[in-house]
């Protein structure tokens, strides 16, 4: 659980952003740091192929500042969206706050986004974190497609989204719906801030 | 405390300024809500990945071995 801690003054938040492979999850992380600016850029570390798959995971720092007194940090990761990689998507859920999880909108990956989905709740679960109450929020990817290609936002909602968490249209590749995304589950994680009354959280 | 926050969010600009000023928002809302309710014992430092310097990642215990192993 994301912790204000009064002895040190920090506020530290972990962000995954989660989804089959090609969904953008890299892609919406890139954005981030390109709008970033360029005193507060620290080092996005991408762990690729020689083919720009994601292999291990992308993890981008997000220094926001001191905030009401507070050092303010927020890490976001992606995960390797290929099936194979399970393992390091477990590693990579531990202490996680909040889960993007972005969906590719095409017709054709409807049977992995529910695949990946059901791969997220059984990783959290196994985690010993609640899939029901974690803080998510769905991004529909790559709405600049033909309209023949994706599926239609309803029937993505109606198939994916059956906790009702807030769900944004995005073309991550040009940064629409990149933030909106960001701020909602950043919200959503802020809004469960706890002081920790015993070691750990 | 949460004007300081808007107003260094505005001098950023852009995309993260707006994110900035409502995280900040968010942010000062929540600490003055539980600084009231904080106890002596909340001084645990949060056991998550953390950097020391960009991009190194100093403290996660065992990932090496983690990738190692799925590399096989």
């Amino acid at each position: 659980m994301s912790v204000v801690n009064y002895g040190t003054r920090e506020i530290t938040c972990k962000i995954v952003y989660y989804g089959p492979g090609r969904s953008g999850k890299t892609t919406n992380l890139q954005h981030v740091y390109s709008k970033l600016p360029e005193e507060r850029k620290g080092k996005m570390v991408s762990l690729a192929t020689e083919t720009d798959r994601t292999l291990f995971f992308d993890f981008l720092p997000l220094d926001l500042g001191t905030i009401s007194g507070f050092a303010t940090r927020f890490q976001l990761y992606t995960v390797p969206g290929q099936v194979y990689y399970a393992a390091t998507r477990k590693l990579v859920l531990q202490g996680v706050d909040g889960v993007v999880f972005v969906a590719d909108s095409q017709s054709r990956q409807l049977a992995e986004n529910i695949e990946s989905l059901q791969d997220l709740h059984a990783n959290l679960a196994d985690e010993g974190l609640d899939p029901r109450t974690m803080p998510l929020v769905m991004q529909y990817n790559k709405r600049d497609l033909p309209a023949g290609e994706i599926s239609a936002i309803a029937d993505l909602d109606q198939t994916l989204n059956f906790r009702g968490v807030p769900h944004f249209s995005a073309t991550a590749i040009s940064g629409g719906g990149v933030f909106e995304t960001l701020r909602s589950i950043s919200t959503l994680v802020l809004s469960r801030l706890s002081a920790p009354a015993t070691k750990g959280s | 405390m949460a004007k300081e926050a808007e107003k260094a969010a505005e001098e950023e600009g852009g995309e993260f300024a707006d994110f900035l000023a409502d995280v900040s928002k968010e942010i000062a809302q929540r600490v003055e809500s539980l600084h009231t309710r904080a106890t002596p014992a909340a001084t645990e430092k949060k056991k998550t990945p953390v950097v020391a310097d960009a991009g190194v990642i100093v403290e996660w215990p065992n990932v090496a071995d983690r990738m190692i192993e799925e590399m096989r």
